[in-house]
C-alpha cells in the first residue's frame, strides 16, 4: 500500500516515514503543498496523509486540487491546533478523516488501515480471503491458522492483492503501489514475487490463490470473507 | 499617498469660511451693481427733470429769440461753479447759458434731433467730468417756421462719484463686520458641538494611563452607541485578557503533576516497558491538557458586537463531516431545527461547542444520534442525544462542574466535554445531563441569543 504523506516539520515527516515504513508501508513524503499536489497528482497512492498547515500551498488546497482532479484515494488531514472550525474545512474540501497532533502512531496507521479499507470495500480490520488472512495492524499473514513468513516486498504485494481481491491489478498498478517513488522498478521482479506468493500460500498447488490473466496482469481469486 | 487628514473643526471652520466669504462677496457684489444702476437712473431722471424745468421758464418769440428769467426754480442754476449747469443751443451757437456756467465752457455735443435725448460724459478739465443730456426740442412760430433747439443740462460726477464710493466703503464695513461675526459664532458653536468629541479623547488616554477603566457614560445620543460600543469592547477584552492569564496560570499549574510523576517513574522505574507505559500515559495527560488550556485561553466569550450566526449552517456542517469519519458506524442520524436560528455568538466557539459535543455522541453511540434545536424567549435550546451506554451517575457531576481542572482525566468524554462546558460558562449557558429515550447520554444545553 503506497502512502503519500505532505508535512512539513521535518522531524515529524522523517519519524512518521520510518514508522511507517516500518509496517511495511510504502511512503513518498513531500515538505510543502506544491511538492505534495504534484506527487498526488503523479502517481497512484492508496491514502494521502496530509498536513493543514502548509508553506506554499495549503493543505486545503492540496486537497481541493486532488479532488477537482478527480483524484479520489482517502485523505487523512493532520491539524496542530485542533480546532473544529479546520477540521469542518478540511472534510468539506474532500479529506475523509483528521487526526489532532500530539498522535500516536498506532492511531495514525490504524486511521490509514481504515481507510484504505474502506476505500476497497473491506469492513473488518482483518482482511481474510479463503483460508488466508492478513493483520494489517500486525503485519501478520496466516494461512489456514498458521503463520506465513513473508519478505517485505512479498508482503505489501499480497497486502495490495488482498485489499484488492477480485479486481484485475496489472504489473505497472502492482509496481506503482509497492515502490517508493525513488526505488528502481524491474517489473519482472514482480512475476518472481508472485511466483513466491503461490508458493508460500499453497504450497500444496490445490487453491490457485493468484491468476494469472495474460496481458493484464494478475488477480487474487479467494473469495472474501 | 494621503495627506495628511485634516481635524473635524477645521475642515468645518475651512468650509464655512469658503461659503462665507463666497455669500457675502456675491451679496455685495449684487448690492453694489443694483445702487450703482439706481443712482445712474437716478441721476439721468433728474436731468430730464431739468430739461423740463428750463422748458417751463423759457419764452421762444417769434423769430426764435430765447428769453429766460434771471431766477430758475432750481437755485443750483444761479450759483456759479454749483455743479448743475444748464444751456441752450441751436446746434452751431449757444442761445442761452445758466448763471452757473460763468467761466465753464460746456463743448457741443452732439445734436440730437426734435424729442430726442443723448448723454454722454464730458470732461471740463482735469478734475470735472460732468454728465451731459442734450436734448432735442422744435419751437414753430405762428407762420409755422420751425426752430431747432438742444438744452443741454450737465452735472458734475464727482458728487455722485463720492456718493457711490461712500455707499461701497460703508457696504464693505458692514459685510466684513457681520462675516467677523459670523466666523466667530461658528468657531465657538464648533468648539460647542464638538466638545464631546474632546472629551472622549480625554477619557480614553486617562483609559491608556490606568486612571480609568472605561468610558463616562454622559454623552450625546449620537456618541452614546460608539462609546458603549467601546466599553464592551472594553470589558469583552478584559475578560479575555482574564481568561488567558487564568489559563496560562491553570496551565503552568496543571502541568506539574503529570510532570512530576513523571520524573519520579524515570527515577525510580527498573522496567523499561513499565517506563513507556507510564511515560505514555503521562504525555497524552499533558498533551491533553494543552489542548484543552489552548482552546479555554482562545474562547471569544460572549460579546454583543459578534454578528449573529447560524446554528443550523454550523450544525449541518459538522454533522456531514462526522458522517464521513464515522461512515463504518453506520449511524442514523436525526436533526430537527426549528426554523433557521441565529445567535450573536464567535463562530469559532460554536465550532468548537457542538464539534466537541456533537463528536461525543458520534463516537459512544451504537447507531442512533438525534439532534434538536429550538428557539425558546431569549434562549436557544440544544439537545444531543445517542443510544451508546450513558454516563455512570456518580460521574456526571464531575463531568459538568465548572471550572474544573483536567489533573484527573475522565475516560472519554472527558477533554471534549470539560471544553464544551467552558464554551457555555463564557457565554453564560447552561449544560445538564440526563438520561436519554435512546439509552444513552443526552445534553441538555441553553445559550442566550445575545
Amino acid at each position: 500500500m503506497r502512502i503519500l504523506l505532505v508535512e512539513d516539520e521535518i522531524l515529524l515527516r522523517e519519524q512518521v516515514t520510518q514508522q511507517l515504513q516500518k509496517q511495511n508501508l510504502t511512503v513518498d513524503s513531500a515538505e510543502d503543498g506544491q511538492e505534495g499536489l504534484f506527487l498526488g497528482l503523479e502517481h497512484p497512492y492508496d491514502v494521502a496523509i496530509i498536513d493543514l498547515g502548509l508553506p506554499k500551498l495549503s493543505g486545503i488546497e492540496v486537497i481541493q486540487n486532488l479532488r477537482q482532479a478527480g483524484k479520489d484515494f482517502p485523505v487523512l488531514i493532520l491539524t496542530a491546533r485542533g480546532r473544529w472550525q479546520d477540521k469542518v474545512e478540511g472534510l468539506e474540501a474532500g479529506a475523509d478523516d483528521y487526526l489532532v497532533k500530539p498522535f500516536h502512531i498506532e492511531e495514525l496507521s490504524a486511521r490509514i488501515n481504515a481507510l484504505a479499507r474502506r476505500a476497497s470495500g473491506w469492513a473488518n480490520a482483518t482482511l481474510a480471503c479463503g483460508p488466508v488472512t492478513i493483520n494489517p495492524t500486525s503485519q501478520e499473514v496466516f494461512n489456514n491458522g498458521t503463520v506465513i513468513d513473508l519478505t517485505a516486498y512479498e508482503y505489501r504485494l499480497l497486502h495490495f492483492l488482498m485489499l484488492h481481491a477480485g479486481e484485475v491489478l496489472s504489473k505497472t498498478e502492482l509496481t506503482d503501489h509497492i515502490y517508493e517513488q525513488d526505488h528502481d522498478r524491474d517489473s519482472n521482479v514482480i512475476e518472481v514475487f508472485i511466483k513466491r506468493l503461490r508458493t508460500k500460500l499453497d504450497p500444496d498447488r490445490t487453491l490457485n490463490p493468484i491468476e494469472t490473466l495474460r496481458g493484464r496482469g494478475y488477480r487474487l481469486t479467494l473469495p472474501r470473507k | 499617498m494621503r495627506v495628511k487628514q485634516l481635524s473635524l473643526s477645521n475642515r468645518l471652520l475651512f468650509a464655512v469660511s469658503l461659503v462665507l466669504t463666497a455669500f457675502l462677496g456675491l451679496s455685495a457684489l449684487s448690492l453694489n451693481n443694483a445702487f450703482q444702476a439706481s443712482a445712474d437712473s437716478a441721476q439721468q431722471k433728474r436731468l430730464k427733470n431739468y430739461v423740463y424745468t428750463i422748458l417751463t421758464a423759457a419764452e421762444f418769440s417769434e423769430n426764435g429769440l430765447v428769453t429766460m428769467p434771471i431766477e430758475l426754480a432750481e437755485p443750483q442754476f444761479s450759483i456759479p461753479n454749483s455743479g448743475l449747469y444748464a444751456q441752450i443751443t441751436t446746434g452751431q451757437e449757444i442761445v442761452w447759458q445758466s448763471v452757473s456756467t460763468l467761466g465753464i465752457f460746456i463743448a457741443l455735443p452732439e445734436h440730437p434731433g426734435a424729442s430726442n435725448e443723448y448723454f454722454s460724459k464730458i470732461k471740463l478739465n482735469d478734475e470735472v467730468t460732468v454728465l451731459n443730456l442734450a436734448y432735442g426740442i422744435v419751437w414753430e412760430n405762428d407762420q409755422g417756421k420751425d426752430f431747432n433747439y438742444t438744452i443741454n443740462i450737465a452735472e458734475d460726477l464727482n458728487t455722485i462719484d463720492q456718493q457711490k464710493a461712500d455707499f461701497q466703503r460703508s457696504l464693505w464695513y458692514w459685510l466684513g463686520g457681520t462675516g467677523l461675526m459670523l466666523l466667530i459664532a461658528q468657531w465657538l458653536i464648533l468648539r460647542w458641538g464638538l466638545r464631546p468629541l474632546h472629551d472622549v479623547t480625554s477619557d480614553l488616554h486617562a483609559i491608556e494611563s490606568g486612571d480609568r477603566n472605561r468610558l463616562s457614560q454622559n454623552y450625546p445620543k449620537e456618541l452614546n452607541q460608539l462609546t458603549q460600543n467601546i466599553n464592551t469592547l472594553l470589558s469583552h477584552e478584559e475578560s479575555r485578557r482574564e481568561r488567558y492569564k487564568n489559563s496560562l496560570a491553570d496551565l503552568a499549574h496543571s502541568l506539574k503533576t503529570p510532570l512530576a510523576v513523571f520524573r519520579g517513574e524515570l527515577e525510580s522505574s527498573l522496567d523499561i516497558n513499565e517506563l513507556r507505559q507510564s511515560s505514555h500515559e503521562q504525555l497524552d495527560g499533558i498533551s491533553a491538557l494543552v489542548d484543552y488550556q489552548l482552546q479555554r485561553a482562545s474562547t471569544e466569550g460572549q460579546s454583543s458586537l459578534l454578528a449573529p450566526i447560524s446554528l443550523g449552517e454550523i450544525i449541518h456542517k459538522i454533522l456531514v463531516s462526522l458522517d464521513k469519519v464515522y461512515q463504518s458506524k453506520n449511524i442514523q442520524r436525526q436533526c430537527e431545527i426549528n426554523n433557521d436560528i441565529f445567535i450573536h455568538a464567535d463562530e469559532g466557539d460554536m465550532y468548537e461547542l457542538l464539534g466537541n459535543l456533537l463528536e461525543n455522541a458520534y463516537k459512544y453511540c451504537n447507531k442512533q444520534v438525534s439532534v434538536f434545536v429550538q428557539s425558546k424567549d431569549k434562549n436557544v435550546i440544544i439537545h444531543i442525544e445517542d443510544d451508546g451506554n450513558g454516563i455512570p451517575s456518580q460521574a456526571q457531576d464531575d463531568i459538568i462542574k465548572r471550572g474544573k481542572r483536567m489533573d484527573t482525566q475522565i475516560e472519554g468524554h472527558g477533554l471534549g466535554l470539560a471544553i464544551a462546558s467552558d464554551i457555555i460558562d463564557a457565554y453564560q449557558g447552561e449544560i445538564r445531563l440526563e438520561r436519554s429515550h435512546l439509552g444513552g447520554a443526552k445534553f441538555i444545553i441553553q445559550l442566550p441569543k445575545q
